[in-house]
């Protein structure tokens, strides 16, 4: 009999991404969250009970620790009295570790419906995570899952990965920059043959949730949100940015262009109360075009960040070390949701062409030779499966015959302990 | 969650959005004890085929599952399965009921395939003690189900009961040991006067049941375990109580894997709370650093750099 698929298991700041190698999309996608009855305090503080009488062990303790939801059935009992909502990863790394194993037996026993001993792993973990992380969830899944192997692979080489099913990519090598915006902040991660260059690592604090935001203000200094219920501002907001929105080339053309033809540019947005079920429409306008714009002129938004995104993507590059300078440039990948809008590859490559070549006209002009520089190749790679992207290269690579080989296995394990999760493995690149 | 749910939810959540939507899927997925699912749609968006691999398809056949099957999914059951798979479904989701509360019930019934396979040598077992009590005849013939690589179930048929065996094995020396407290809990659990109508639990650690002893090819080692179930005419003479038994015992063994695992978890958070609890005293231990400050005789401060 074939093996049984490998289990990948993506576990971000907001949302799991949990599913099967070899598809192309997660089974599950649902929030990291747990609810565990109990004071609201943190449980690592207080710790489980102790057992006040003697007897068998099935009066000493009840069943309080197995009470517990997760996910979007977390969030349903979230105002259950009795129930507190913890999240167990702040900024992509674990925080709370006794909620996480429990987060991960469910995820296992109850969405997945795997027995964790017949499979092999295959975990993602952020940028800069500290090796005792690492350590600490291969002992989780290790001792207490018994799985047969782990794999913990980086997120931005994952994502590095999911590019290789864009048809532009040729060769399949892990050597590039990877944006990655979620829903909380942005991430510019630069990796050289598999290896993330940690120094050159920059954040951005604009991301899905600052988009939403400014498409909420723009709509309300229209006056469009008058006949809106107010519980339901955010979720239209958030509703126009995915569905109307896109990067514009130039956005003083796109101005004109509305105001000379607004009704073949104006959308309309019908919603419902989601109570009462009254129907509402609104106009929505230049917040098509407006909501990505936050990335290319931050101040449009935010008063203290200014440094548009193509820029902070240029000064990462200069940042690493110079012998893959030319291919960081060469192979830019979009990964996670709020790099979804149209055109958005398109527009970043433009801008980012534009700094790279006034920078080399400079230097031409500075060292008064008359050499000329053959210029420096940029491209930016967009792709179908850009918002779960981590996960489907987590899927791509867990399917290759060469996975089973990089794993740690299970044998290795009781050998060597958890240090040998510090050590992994680049594999499936073609260099 | 104490106990785990019989559907799989996988093949529920996909189907519930596919009604609503249809789109084209390919997806592979797994239940426990290595069964393997393939949800497709090979011809058009609408039509939904669902195909299950089952490690012990060959017995439960031989055992009557495809007429369980046939009688829970009727029409539904494509008499070309496809390759590599023991039973394909079409879903056609143009005929779903229209009704939500029914749809729901359809869709549950769908994930239940796996549950509804497995359920065969049960509902077999039990007709076999209905006839056996009736001509008054010794013995039913011990079906053997080897539902993964080196575990098995064993049911018979006697006149006054239905005897299930599981043997499992521990991989972990910690494991044997969870299972061992974990089993002895559950004979002790059944003197509670709450649960005394529950079947009697009996568990045997290496020396095989005297049921199955004269099996050929039974594994004499330390790692491997016998769990006796003995269910009388009570735990199946009702059509819902015979249903939530075969619906619970056929997942006994990820039951009690899971709360194997589930202890382990409980302990480590007891552990890692008692280290921060010694960190603490360790760190109200700590002498302090002496930091009186260093004059020379000239008056001026010596610093560390």
């Amino acid at each position: 009999m074939s093996q049984l698929a490998p289990i990948i298991c993506d576990n971000g700041t907001g949302y799991s991404k949990i599913g099967f190698a070899g598809n192309s999309d997660p089974s599950f996608v649902f929030a990291t969250a747990i609810a565990t009855r109990g004071p609201s305090t943190q449980p690592t503080r207080g710790g489980p009970p102790i057992p006040a009488r003697p007897g068998n062990l099935a009066s000493k303790r009840g069943v309080e620790d197995l009470d517990f939801f997760i996910g979007d059935e977390a969030l349903a009992n979230a105002k259950t009295p009795g129930y507190n909502v913890h999240y167990p990863i702040r900024h992509g790394m674990i925080d709370n570790w006794d909620h996480m194993e429990r987060y991960w037996e469910q995820t296992i026993f109850k969405y997945l419906r795997a027995e964790p001993e017949d499979h092999y792993f295959l975990l993602t973990e952020p940028p800069l995570n500290p090796p005792e992380n690492r350590e600490q969830t291969a002992e989780i899944f290790f001792e207490s899952f018994n799985i047969k192997g782990l794999y913990i692979a980086v997120q931005a080489v994952l994502a590095l990965a999911a590019s290789w099913s864009s048809n532009r990519v040729t060769d399949r090598i892990l050597t590039g920059t990877v944006i990655d915006s979620g829903d909380g902040v942005t991430h510019v991660i630069p990796c050289a043959e598999g290896y993330v260059i940690g120094s050159a690592i920059k954040h951005i604090p604009i991301a899905g949730r600052d988009i939403s935001q400014f498409v909420l203000n723009l709509l309300r200094e229209r006056g469009e949100l008058a006949a809106v219920p107010s519980e339901d501002h955010l979720r239209v907001a958030s509703k126009v940015k995915e569905d109307y929105s896109y990067v514009c080339q130039d956005i003083v053309k796109e101005f004109r262009k509305y105001d000379a033809e607004p009704y073949k540019y104006f959308e309309r947005y019908d919603g419902e109360h989601s109570v009462t079920g009254k129907k509402y429409s609104i106009d929505v306008g230049y917040e098509r075009f407006l909501a990505p714009e936050i990335f290319f002129n931050p101040e449009i938004y935010s008063s203290d960040f200014l440094a548009p995104l193509p820029e902070i993507v240029d000064d990462v590059i200069q940042s690493s070390p110079i012998d893959v300078r030319r291919g960081l440039y060469k192979n830019i990948v979009l990964s996670g949701g709020s790099t979804m809008f149209q055109h958005f590859g398109q527009r970043l490559k433009r801008d980012l062409k534009q700094l790279v070549d006034r920078r080399l006209e400079a230097s031409v002009v500075s060292s008064g030779s008359t050499l000329k520089s053959s210029g420096v190749d940029v491209d930016v790679v967009s792709h179908k499966r850009q918002r779960y992207a981590v996960w489907f290269g987590g899927s791509l690579l867990a399917s290759l015959p060469e996975f089973y080989t990089s794993c740690h296995t299970k044998a290795q394990y009781d050998e060597i302990g958890p240090s040998i999760c510090r050590r992994y493995q680049i594999f499936g690149s073609a260099t | 969650m104490i106990l785990l749910e019989s559907h799989n939810v996988i093949i529920q959540t996909t189907l519930t959005d596919k009604a609503v939507k249809p789109s084209y899927l390919d997806v592979l997925f797994v239940d426990f004890d290595g069964v393997r699912f393939h949800l497709s749609t090979p011809e058009k968006k609408t039509v939904v085929q669902l195909s299950m691999n089952i490690r012990s398809w060959d017995e439960l056949a031989a055992y009557g599952a495809l007429d369980v099957l046939r009688r829970e999914y009727g029409s539904l059951i494509r008499a070309q399965t496809e390759p590599e798979y023991n039973i394909s479904l079409d879903i056609d989701l143009e005929q779903l009921p229209a009704n939500e509360a029914s749809r729901e019930a359809f869709i549950k019934s769908i994930s239940l395939l796996k549950r509804n396979a497995l359920a065969a040598p049960f509902e077999l077992a039990f007709r076999q003690q209905k006839t056996l009590e009736a001509s008054g005849s010794s013995l039913g013939d011990l079906m053997q189900i080897h539902y993964r690589d080196e575990e098995a179930i064993y049911v018979r048929a006697s006149p006054d009961r239905v005897t299930v065996i599981f043997s499992t094995i521990f991989r972990e020396e910690t494991d044997r040991i969870f299972g061992k407290v974990f089993l002895q809990e559950f004979v002790d659990a059944r003197r509670q006067p709450s649960i005394q109508n529950a079947p009697q639990v009996l568990y045997t650690n290496r020396d095989p049941p005297l049921e199955i002893r004269d099996v050929p090819g039974l594994r004499d080692s330390e790692d491997i375990g016998y769990v006796t179930f003995v269910l009388f005419p009570r735990h199946f003479a009702k059509p819902d109580v015979s249903y939530n038994t075969v619906s619970h015992i056929q997942l006994f063994r990820d039951y009690l894997h899971y709360h194997i695992k589930c202890s382990k978890a409980y302990m480590h958070s007891r552990m890692r709370h008692r280290v921060a609890e010694f960190q603490k005293i360790l760190n109200r231990a700590k002498t302090e650093v002496a930091t009186t400050e260093r004059k020379t005789v000239t008056g001026r401060t010596m610093v560390v750099r």
